[in-house]
């Protein structure tokens, strides 16, 4: 097992780093300035997709075994999404511990692995509000409607969007 | 009873009968091969395809009847963890000396291709870069970064070079961010085997002389624990044996041969279904029958609860030994037949002889007396063919329990007891011993054949009756045997001194040993044979040999049986040719 002391350095590190350099498309930092597990993220929802013009508030919670662990998730903000679950949290492959899948090395690419990094992730997340995939979804109605309703479905993220920019 | 040295003798001439009986019949020989040959197809076929849809070689296989050409000879070999640890460095180290790669490189290897050195060879040297791009093994292992210090691709510190470590690629991270890696890999279970880099974009396989230079001990004593399982589980011809509690594991050879298996700790298991060993019956009636007793056990339960009423006191009466022979207990003292609850005086021919009580057609007729209150309980008549069959493989398994550990006792206790007693050596007293092993596979058998009774067609009544006949031969020579082995030699073990019959004991009980082998050997064959003999026999040399069978060990039950059964068969090869 890898110290205890490992991830919060590395986290550490890494929120020193995101102040210094912050990234195009996201701001990052702790919920609670004594916790270094709990990060709470605002990603910008990405231009010339449905989200753009949304501020969208998530949690990340890191586990003790972090970074050979994932974090998990969660928005805070509604958000309507075939890989986001009803209750907000996130679903992409690289936030699966890479034990789950029995046969999972051929995408071993697509899984956790200890090199991802609070703006690895966050990335990934807004790479996926601009490409959904609608093969594994958390949300089955938002699949639904993404693929059969298109109408309805800009609708709703429509509304989302709105209301993100109402709780500033 | 005085008829029984009679029958020992007997039954020599009756197995000279049977070889020409089984091994005569040029009809059903032909049937025999073209069954022969599709199961040697098959087992080619088995072989070459070394894919991993292992489970889809059960059910169809096992109704053929592949038991034509078993072999005499073990076809397995049973290994304890040192053994099987052995035979996997053996491998690794062919693999790593033919390929030329590093023994961490032959690991991965074998590993993918299901521990086959075979398969490893064909790929290998069919196309060298696929199978090095499947695995993850670079053709040429990158080193790490020629600079001082390196930056940990994990926790973005930066080391000097010889604190850092990497995979066949080169990609660098330190050897916390490494331990940290492969031990939550480890713990997250078998998976472990195939640890790539950490690099996402990376393939490069981790091999276990990696692991063995970084992880903390207790995880590669895990790490070693999964490559050793992954040995036994991923090899398409080794299996752990099912034992509860037991390690050792079984090397099987395909390919002909019989799926019987016998472990170390004495378990025996069909390598093919891994349920208990159940020849002469496929694993498909054995997996049927499974099926249908859990779907009906709680039925079963109430119907077949523990106890049983005396017939004519109607005490309950708990069975605690092994033979179907119940004496109720004073002042009653009512002798009769723990399976059909009959007086033991009527049994005799109609119930297939005189310690045999199989037959469902008799035991309805017989059962007058019980059976107004049996039918209440029994509603239907398809439950009713079921308990028939069920109740009598189940007494056939708890009485088989029994006869182990009467067996183990008396290899531990009873037998010194018995040398004492009687002045003899215990190298004189194995006898004792053989008959008690004899009862034990016995019983095993006889279990099955209930199983099979059950599934065999009603229709085919020549079949059916030509089953029935076998078994009750082979049931009452058992319970002759189990009588003689668990009740006669108490007499001598609690005799005050020698006894001068004891001679006499050891030939009898040594007599109806081999008797009774001999009759479970011809059920075996015949039910191997799919009872196919019923109808080749008939064609070619009319109803000889079933009268010889009938008449050779059917002398104690008197001639009138002998003419009955002969013309029965008789009749029925007629009617069907």
């Amino acid at each position: 097992m890898a110290s205890p002391s490992q991830g919060s350095l590395l986290l550490q590190k890494q929120l020193k780093d995101l102040c210094k350099h912050p990234v195009d498309g996201f701001s990052a930092g702790l919920l609670d300035e004594s916790n270094l597990f709990e990060w709470s993220v605002t990603i910008i929802g990405p231009p010339d997709t449905l989200y753009e013009g949304g501020f969208f508030n998530a949690i990340m919670s890191f586990p003790s075994n972090y970074p050979n662990s994932p974090p998990t998730v969660k928005f805070t903000s509604d958000i309507w999404h075939p890989n986001v679950y009803p209750d907000g949290k996130v679903c992409i492959s690289i936030l699966h511990p890479p034990g789950d899948d029995p046969n999972g090395y051929e995408l071993a690419s697509e899984r956790w692995s200890p090199v991802h990094t609070v703006e690895s992730i966050v990335l990934s997340i807004i790479s996926m509000l601009s490409s959904p995939n609608d093969e594994s979804p958390a949300n089955v109605e938002a699949a639904k409607e993404w693929r059969e309703q298109r109408d309805e479905f800009k609708k709703k993220v429509g509304r989302c969007v709105r209301r993100s920019q109402e709780m500033l | 009873m005085e008829s029984e040295d009679e029958i020992g003798v007997m039954m020599v001439e009756d197995s000279n009968d049977d070889d020409e009986f089984y091994g005569g019949g040029v009809g059903g020989d032909d049937d025999d091969d073209s069954d022969l040959d599709d199961v040697i197809m098959d087992y080619d076929g088995f072989m070459d395809h070394d894919s991993d849809d292992s489970d889809d070689f059960s059910s169809s296989h096992n109704q053929l009847h592949h038991h034509h050409h078993h072999h005499r000879s073990q076809n397995y070999t049973i290994l304890n963890e040192d053994e099987i640890r052995q035979l996997q460095e053996e491998s690794i180290a062919k693999v790593s000396m033919v390929l030329s790669i590093s023994r961490g490189a032959a690991g991965i290897l074998l590993r993918h291709y299901n521990w086959s050195v075979s398969k490893v060879n064909d790929e290998w040297f069919a196309d060298e870069q696929k199978v090095r791009k499947a695995v993850g093994l670079l053709e040429n292992d990158i080193p790490l970064p020629n600079a001082k210090e390196l930056t940990c691709g994990i926790c973005f510190e930066t080391y000097p070079r010889d604190r850092m470590c990497a995979a066949g690629c080169g990609h660098p991270f330190c050897f916390t961010c490494w331990q940290g890696y492969i031990s939550t890999s480890i713990n997250d279970g078998p998976g472990c085997l195939m640890l790539r880099c950490p690099d996402p974009s990376c393939v490069a396989a981790v091999g276990q002389d990696m692991v063995n230079k970084i992880a903390l001990h207790d995880d590669k004593v895990k790490h070693n624990r999964y490559l050793l399982r992954s040995f036994v589980e991923d090899n398409r011809k080794m299996k752990w044996c099912p034992a509860p509690g037991c390690d050792f594991a079984v090397d099987f050879i395909v390919g002909g041969g019989s799926y019987d298996v016998t472990c170390r700790c004495s378990h025996s298991f069909c390598w093919n279904c891994v349920e208990e060993a159940h020849r002469p019956v496929d694993c498909g009636t054995v997996a049927k029958w499974i099926l249908k007793n859990s779907a009906e056990s709680e039925n079963m339960n109430w119907i077949l609860a523990n106890s049983k009423p005396c017939p004519k006191c109607k005490r309950p009466i708990e069975k605690n030994q092994g033979c179907m022979h119940i004496t109720c207990t004073p002042p009653c003292k009512f002798e009769f037949c723990w399976l059909c609850l009959g007086a033991w005086s009527e049994h005799g021919e109609r119930t297939g002889g005189f310690y045999a009580c199989n037959r469902y057609e008799a035991a309805k007729q017989e059962g007058v007396y019980d059976e107004a209150e049996k039918r209440k309980e029994m509603a239907k008549n398809s439950l009713e063919r079921y308990t028939h069959y069920y109740e009598r493989w189940a007494t056939n398994q708890s009485s088989r329990q029994r006869a182990l550990e009467n067996l183990h006792q008396m290899q531990t206790v009873h037998l010194e007891k018995l040398s004492d007693k009687q002045c003899q050596p215990e190298s004189q007293l194995k006898f004792i011993i053989e008959a008690w092993q004899q009862i034990v596979e016995c019983r095993r058998v006889l279990k099955w054949t209930y199983a099979y009774g059950y599934y065999l067609p009603g229709e085919e009544l020549a079949k059916k009756q030509f089953f029935e006949y076998l078994q009750g031969e082979a049931e009452s020579g058992l319970e002759r045997l189990h009588q003689c082995a668990e009740k006669e030699f108490q007499g001598f073990l609690n005799s005050e001194g020698p006894s001068k019959d004891f001679n006499e004991f050891r030939t009898k009980l040594a007599g109806l040993t081999s008797v009774t082998k001999n009759y479970f050997e011809n059920l075996v064959r015949a039910l191997e044979n799919g009872l196919s003999d019923v109808y080749s026999h008939a064609a070619s040399s009319g109803a000889g040999s079933f009268k010889n069978l009938g008449s050779s060990c059917g002398k104690g039950r008197g001639k009138k049986g002998n003419t009955s059964k002969s013309s029965s068969s008789r009749n029925l090869e007629d009617s069907d040719h």
